[in-house]
């Protein structure tokens, strides 16, 4: 029998278009990022320094001196999310890197917009995938650290005037996890081949913070400093937080002003690749 | 969602599209009836474009485009959803297996999960993948990719099946293989389809009606056996000597030639019988050593209606041909 004899059956149960139409496209990238090794073992150094600040929270309680040097408060978070910016750039340039540039080099892109897609949803979907590789090394291990806090320290954490705490952790995770996610993203959309998105990607990180660190030696200028994005995003963790850095005195709102432009570029960006996929192809 | 005509899958009128100054349709005019259409045309003639605004891709400059009584300028999800899209080139995504690739396709058609992964088996082996199903696409043959792409498109039953290029690149086997399972779509599944293709035999042999296009419009539309039905006298002559005389009186006497691969393929004013091949022969001095009566075929109905002067029009049969 012809293989083209095996029964066909006719798909009759149609209904209506899901409202969250992007979520296939999360879960199936994610699954696929998940299945490398490699990456698994990024994301688990990425969270070593969760169990260095339990540590942190355990040890104070039980010996109140070492509060000290290593002071457990609402600051632990915002430090402990910005040294996590590090490891988000790592996650962003290894997983974020090919999500679009894959799709562009092997046509798949064609298979999401011929389908009941718009491009916001195939964007959704995409930038769902680093927003939940980046909140898995900020937004998660921070609210589990400070749920350990509770547990550990009760007295410490559960206060009226630390209920800001749990606000800007969720706050601060979304900025560094929803703009570095942007420009990932944004990068990849910008090549055919996932190395040269990556390398872009890291390049221009890597740039704006040599630069940073060049113009404010040369001119002495704190607003040099709103050049680099990850001190961007580190200025604004610690306004989150009330953490004074020292030799740096730059209005929240530069700093502020200068990532919503990063995000409205990036989002620029995506939508005249995305469209023009579609009309070259 | 309004009911679907039973007469027309597709409609489009005084459809313009344009990118920049460059009027990639101009002003066409034609219908996808339900079975198998083909869309000819060379390089550059609109046919993608077509498929572009009918996917919602594109916004038409002018004129109207309706399919399953939808506008894709504004109801594109909807219409999405009832077509499958077979791209012309390689599509797949990187480290899937085939399996999980249709049924991730089925899944951004709007099928629950569950549903997409049983009709992602059903079809790889309805395509002839199933062997293969759990290989990644990357190590695929070219053939097998074609069919994945022919899977992918089928997995959500769709209305209409569009297939770009369906047989580029795949050998002659390949390429037969194909062919029967597009028919087989059409004939058997009750399934429409769009075939765009360069290849004029892979039409004739799998669609009932064909729209033409050339230079941004229509240059005939119809069904297959209209178009190349008798029109005039068709005759394979072989001829010994030189012919030139003899296909020059030919012209003057209001007739035409092609020239087949063994044979002139002679067309006849309408009511000349082959007696005036003959009589030609005699006063140009050349033998007639074969003489068979032949049919129009798509090839001829193509390449005239390239050849005509472009003024599109439809009769109201749905019948139509460029005319000068």
């Amino acid at each position: 029998m012809p293989i083209y004899d095996q029964t066909y059956r006719r798909y009759e149960a149609r209904g209506p278009l899901r409202q969250v139409r992007f979520w296939p496209i999360t879960r199936e990238a994610l699954r696929l990022i998940l299945a490398k090794r490699a990456f698994l073992g990024l994301l688990g150094v990425a969270l070593l320094p969760l169990v260095v600040r339990a540590v942190q929270i355990y040890v104070v309680t039980r010996v109140p001196e070492a509060g000290r040097i290593l002071p457990i408060d609402g600051r632990l978070f915002g430090e402990f999310l910005n040294q996590q910016i590090g490891f988000v750039l790592l996650l962003s340039v290894f997983g974020g890197a090919g999500l679009i540039a894959n799709d562009l080099r092997t046509g798949a892109i064609l298979i999401y917009l011929s389908r009941p897609l718009t491009r916001r949803d195939y964007v959704f979907g995409k930038l769902g995938v680093l927003l939940a590789l980046n909140f898995g090394v900020t937004l998660g291990p921070a609210l589990v650290l400070y749920g350990i806090g509770i547990a550990v320290a009760p007295e410490v954490f559960v206060r009226a005037d630390r209920a800001w705490i749990a606000p800007a952790i969720v706050l601060h995770s979304a900025v560094i996890a929803g703009v570095l996610g942007l420009v990932a993203l944004a990068a990849s959309s910008l090549s055919r081949s996932a190395r040269i998105a990556g390398l872009g990607f890291f390049g221009l990180v890597a740039g704006l913070e040599t630069a940073r660190g060049i113009l404010g030696a040369m001119s002495h200028r704190p607003e040099a400093h709103v050049l680099s994005l990850q001190h961007d995003l580190r200025m604004l963790g610690n306004a989150f937080f009330g953490i004074a850095e020292r030799g740096v005195s730059v209005p929240t709102s530069y700093p502020a002003l200068v990532l919503g432009l990063v995000c409205v570029a990036c989002l620029a960006i995506l939508r005249a690749r995305v469209r023009a996929v579609e009309v070259v192809r | 969602m309004p009911e679907v005509s039973p007469a027309t899958l597709v409609e489009f009128r005084d459809l313009i599209v344009s990118y920049g100054p460059l009027r990639a349709l101009d002003g066409v005019t034609g219908v996808f009836l339900p079975g198998a259409t083909g869309l000819l045309g060379p390089n550059g003639a609109g046919k993608t474009t077509l498929l572009k605004t009918l996917l919602g891709f594109l916004r038409p400059d002018g004129g109207s485009l309706r399919a399953f009584g939808l506008d894709p300028g504004t109801a594109a999800l909807d219409v999405r959803r009832r077509i499958g899209y077979m791209p012309e080139g390689d599509c797949h995504i990187s480290a899937m297996t085939a399996a999980a690739f249709v049924a991730f396709a089925g899944e951004l058609s709007g099928m629950p999960r569950a549903e997409a992964i049983s009709r992602a088996h059903e079809v790889l082996y309805y395509v002839g993948l199933g062997e293969a199903r759990y290989r990644t696409v990357d190590t695929y043959s070219t053939g097998m990719k074609q069919r994945v792409k022919l899977a992918q498109a089928l997995v959500h039953d769709p209305d209409l099946l569009l297939l770009d290029e369906p047989t580029n690149g795949l050998d002659p086997e390949g390429r037969e293989e194909m062919l029967v399972l597009i028919r087989d779509v059409a004939a058997r599944r009750g399934m429409s389809l769009v075939l765009c293709s360069h290849l004029l035999r892979d039409v004739e042999r799998t669609c009932e009606n064909v729209v033409v296009f050339n230079q941004g419009r229509v240059a005939a539309a119809g069904p297959i056996a209209a178009l190349t039905g008798p029109r005039a006298p068709v005759f394979d002559v072989r001829l010994k000597g030189d012919p030139t005389a003899f296909l020059t009186d030919l012209k003057d006497a209001g007739g035409d030639w092609r020239e087949g691969e063994d044979a002139y393929r002679v067309f006849l004013p309408e009511g000349r019988g082959p007696e005036a091949i003959f009589g030609l022969a005699r006063d140009c001095g050349v033998q007639v050593r074969y003489l068979r009566p032949g049919a129009e075929s798509l090839e001829d109905v193509f390449l005239r209606a390239l050849a005509e002067p472009l003024a599109p029009t439809l009769s109201s049969d749905g019948t139509g041909r460029g005319q000068g």
